[in-house]
């Protein structure tokens, strides 16, 4: 569609309907006379405007004139707000859909932003990893982006204070090398270490980085009579990204170090959600001197919503609701579904 | 309409929704690669003041990781606000990106799905383009716990509201793995617990042997096996019940006896005949030399322990515990009685193939046993004679006229069902529970037969070093030592040995030249993995990628770019073969006592290896 056609396509539309393609695109659409309103749109879509036309479509056809023979999976969902105007919401004998009407895009979009800065101030799950670690073995399983990073600092912050040695292993050289960063920045270069497995920078430092191979190896030399690491100091063994000990190929050396962690020292294990927390806390205490505190939840602390983007640029949300629902059998957003199901059809379609 | 969207639209409809920064999870490299080309080839053109903020960043980088300087993709990052992220990069590239994104100044990066924990830093839209992965030659569906890692990446504590994972689909998307993924339950883990060679050094040199067994019992591993047993355990438990019916009647081991009578009529009634291996009265007897069956050999009576057939050798043979603890090998058909007596036994899978418990508690039995002992009659089925068969079957098999022998007939088929299940769950138990130290085991015994272990289990003078080898293909490394495959030769050769050793990629590529010497020590280091191939899986041994590392560390003076010249592997892979290739190097240099003069030479190869952009980082 040119520029031109669009123009007369979208000039043929009752206003009533180019407000509805207005919102969530215009602001204040509804101040906008007819022609203001074409001219905004166009411009406002110059970057998506396959999105514009894909919406117009389906607004166009939600009701076309002449009633058609009721086709399959007749679209009348948009990015338009119907229901709450009391208009009945769509229903579609072959399946049972819930009676609670599916968001719409703006819904779906509105509230997101920049929060408010706010003072720190740790979550309680955060406080329970610190507080427990001063007695037992921690495992925190909670989702990315909670902020296991701050128990990890504040935990070595208080270990450095009781002047005893902290280790962090993370399982790839290139973290290791960002925390050495973030750490050295945080506690001052020369409180911080790292080792591999030709270098040794700092080794003195109360607290040294290295991936969890070199942790196993220090702790066979230590076992095997070599004794150039101050195992008897170390208070604190912190080990990120832990669910790694189901690696098919790496996995072993997590087991291999947690096994020979001298008793003295706590654990502290990070890992993103994994299903089965409980097993690894439980066989903790099977090993260790001490009752391992499992911290658990699945709580994302900023919320997270999923959309569904068609590749003519069309956005709306994947889920009938706001966030994301849990447990299986959750149905998909209408309009999500029809333009998935139209990609298939297209895609699939051989000999195009 | 397209496969997937262009990806200049992507992010166009992404920043129209403000839902920038993004990171976009492709399917591949390339993927990546072609969206910024283009982006390269797009109008995209950021205001002034974000090129100079990311500018600034980048100057601030580039004082710590010098080769940022030059990279050919700055000017465009700088001017599109969209970056490339993944395997291919060097380690300071992406770092750089990192930090741009964590400063706020990209609009969005595209990344390869297989590293998600390599990808470190969040953003406020991640957006899906696919459901599976490739994981070596197949491609695999993303679990629910990886596509929470991805999507987790939405949502900046501190700087966003809210966080969108976004799905758009590409070929091959199969929609509900990601809505499965997206409301689900990540899945539970699993051991991945293997004993290596290095481990059993390393474990005997700071423990005895008997305390072995109890530190594996330690793994997680293990945890989970004994969970698996109590399981099987307490299933168990019920089949003993079932069972309790079923216990001694007449004879002891009715349903065995039965089984054997009643087999012996359906042949008859069938007219079948069995060709079987075994002379008839051995094949009858068989059926009855169990373990914990008392029989009466030429040289006085014992306790079956268990029943095999070596390879090669023709006849079945048992197993055999003595009154006074001896156990003895003798031939099946040396059995001169069977006895109307079991004993339970708790049954291992090697030697002396009961349980410790079981074998003394067994031992005390057969020192006891009573000086008469009923014999089982056993019918022998002589082939040519079948016609007397139903002769023999009333006249000396006692079941026909046993008081017992409707109850037998009524219950065997149920008791045999159960025990047979006792049986099968009683293997599996002990396989759940002994597996770990059997396999340890089985390692001791290669090693000792290599000489590095004593036959007690102590370090020998070459164990003492091998131990400290401790990576991938550490048999054949330590063999190649000892072979003195490596006596006398330059650093780049050794460094270009350990670089095929350590690299286990098949994709193909362009590589430099390799030299003669190089080239005629690994077909020794190729035929002496072929030989070391049934205890230990040979490696790729790749001749190509020895010469890159070979080169690198052979010319001093070549420069980082000059070798990404001679080779169409991609960068940030080139890196990661030095990096491994140190890190073998490394485990070399440690043998400075024992082997000074290789150790000396892996110094060499270090030195040589560690400039320009494998200085940069620790
Ligand atoms: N209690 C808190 N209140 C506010 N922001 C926090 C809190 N704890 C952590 N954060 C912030 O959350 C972000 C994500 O934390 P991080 O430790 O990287 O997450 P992850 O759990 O994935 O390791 C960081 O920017 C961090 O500063």
């Amino acid at each position: 569609m040119t520029t031109e056609e669009l123009e007369k396509l979208l000039a043929e539309q009752p206003v009533s309907r180019l407000h509805r393609l207005a919102r969530g695109r215009i602001h204040q659409h509804f101040r906008l006379g007819k022609r203001r309103l074409i001219e905004t749109l166009l411009q406002h879509s110059s970057e998506n405007r396959a999105g514009l036309e894909s919406d117009l479509q389906a607004l166009m056809q939600e009701s076309p004139p002449p009633p058609p023979p009721p086709r399959r999976k007749a679209a009348p969902e948009s990015t338009a707000p119907r229901p709450r105007q009391g208009a009945k919401p769509p229903t579609n004998q072959a399946e049972a859909e819930p009676a609670e009407p599916p968001v719409d895009l703006t819904a779906f979009l509105d509230g997101m932003g920049v929060p408010e800065p706010k003072p720190f101030v740790p979550d309680a799950w955060q406080e329970d990893a610190l507080t427990s670690l001063a007695t037992t073995d921690v495992i925190v399983s909670v989702p990315t982006g909670s902020g296991k990073t701050y128990v990890a600092i504040e935990a070595t912050r208080r270990a450095i204070e009781a002047e005893r040695t902290v280790i962090y292993t993370s399982p790839l050289k290139a973290l290791s090398n960002t925390k050495f960063t973030e750490f050295s920045r945080l506690f001052g270069a020369d409180r911080v270490g790292i080792l591999t497995g030709d270098r040794q920078d700092n080794p003195q430092a109360p607290l040294l980085i290295m991936t969890t191979e070199i942790l196993r190896n220090l702790l066979y030399d230590a076992a095997g009579g070599e004794i150039d690491v101050r195992l008897d100091t170390l208070g604190l063994v912190i080990m990120d990204e832990s669910q790694y000990i189901a690696d098919p190929e790496r996995g072993v050396v997590w087991e291999e170090t947690i096994i020979f962690c001298p008793a003295q020292a706590k654990l502290l294990l990070l890992s993103a959600s994994i299903g089965n927390p409980q097993d690894i806390a439980d066989w903790l205490t099977s090993i260790r001197p001490t009752p391992c505190h499992l911290i658990r939840h699945h709580r994302r602390s900023v919320p997270l919503r999923a959309g569904y983007l068609h590749p003519n640029g069309k956005l709306t949300p994947l889920f009938r609701s706001v966030g994301i629902p849990h447990g299986g059998g959750t149905p998909l957003h209408p309009e999500a579904k029809r333009l998935f199901a139209q990609y298939e059809e297209e895609t699939l379609r051989p000999n195009r | 309409m397209p496969p997937s969207i262009h990806p200049v639209d992507l992010i166009g409809a992404l920043r129209h929704k403000h839902l920038t920064p993004a990171i976009v999870f492709l399917t591949s490299r390339r993927a990546c690669d072609d969206a910024m080309q283009a982006f390269e080839r797009s109008q995209t053109t950021l205001p002034p003041a974000r090129q100079d903020a990311i500018v600034s960043v980048f100057e601030q980088l580039v004082q710590q990781y010098p080769s940022i300087a030059e990279h050919p993709l700055m000017p465009v990052v700088q001017r599109v606000g969209v970056a490339a992220h993944h395997a291919g990069h060097l380690p300071s590239w992406k770092i750089a990106i990192e930090e741009l994104m964590r400063q706020g100044c990209l609009d969005a990066v595209f990344a390869t799905t297989t590293l998600a924990a390599g990808v470190d830093f969040p953003a406020r839209t991640v957006v899906v383009t696919q459901s599976s992965v490739r994981k070596s030659r197949d491609f695999t569906d993303l679990t629910v716990g990886e596509i929470q890692q991805l999507a987790g990446r939405a949502g900046r504590r501190g700087k966003d509201l809210v966080g969108f994972a976004v799905v758009t689909p590409s070929p091959y998307i199969d929609l509900s793995v990601l809505t499965k993924g997206l409301t689900g339950q990540p899945e539970p883990i699993d051991s991945q617990f293997v004993i290596s060679y290095p481990m059993v050094l390393n474990l005997l040199k700071a423990h005895p042997l008997d305390q072995i067994q109890a530190i594996l019992a330690r793994s997680f591993a293990q945890f989970q096996l004994n969970r698996r047993a109590e399981t099987l355990e307490s299933k168990l438990d019920q089949l003993h019940v079932q069972m309790k019916p079923y216990g001694p009647r007449v004879c002891t081991d009715w349903i065995t006896q039965w089984q054997t009578f009643d087999h012996a009529r359906k042949q008859k009634a069938h007219r079948v005949q069995v060709k079987r291996r075994e002379p008839p009265e051995l094949a009858a007897r068989l059926h009855f030399l169990t373990p914990g069956r008392v029989v009466g050999l030429p040289k006085g009576r014992g306790i079956v322990l268990r029943q095999y057939r070596s390879k090669g050798q023709r006849s079945p043979t048992i197993t055999v515990l003595r009154p006074g603890g001896a156990v003895t090998e003798s031939p099946a058909d040396a059995v001169t009685q069977v006895f109307d007596r079991t004993f339970d036994v708790a049954e291992a899978p090697v030697y002396p193939w009961v349980t410790p418990a079981s074998l003394e508690d067994l031992a005390r039995q057969a020192s006891d046993l009573p000086v008469r002992m009923p014999a089982l009659p056993i019918l022998v089925q002589e082939e040519d004679e079948e016609g007397e068969i139903v002769q023999t079957l009333t006249d000396e098999f006692p079941c026909p006229t046993c008081p017992s022998r409707s109850a037998c007939q009524k219950d065997h088929a149920g008791a045999l069902r159960i025990r047979q299940d006792v049986h099968r769950h009683t293997k599996a138990i002990q396989a759940l529970r002994t597996g770990l130290w059997h396999r340890f085991q089985n390692r001791a015994e290669v090693l000792q037969q290599f000489g590095y272990l004593t036959p007690t289990c102590h370090l020998t003078s070459e164990g003492e070093w091998a131990r400290l080898i401790r990576i991938d293909h550490s048999l054949l490394i330590t063999e190649l030592i000892r072979a003195d495959a490596f006596s006398g030769i330059e650093p780049q050769i050794l460094a270009g040995i350990m670089a095929t050793l350590s690299h286990d990629d098949d994709r193909p590529g362009a590589f430099p030249r390799i030299s003669p010497g190089l080239a005629s020590l690994l077909r020794q280091v190729r035929q002496l993995a072929e030989s070391l191939a049934p205890h230990e899986d040979p490696p790729l041994l790749r001749a190509d990628v020895a010469a890159l590392a070979e080169r690198w560390i052979g010319e001093p003076t070549l420069t980082w770019i000059g070798l990404c010249r001679t080779t169409t592997m991609a960068e940030g892979d080139i890196y990661r073969l030095l990096a491994r290739t140190l890190e073998y190097l490394s485990q070399i240099h440690q043998l400075r006592n024992t082997h000074p003069g290789l150790a000396d030479t892996a110094g060499k190869a270090i030195k040589n290896l560690r400039r320009g952009v494998l200085e940069e980082l620790p």
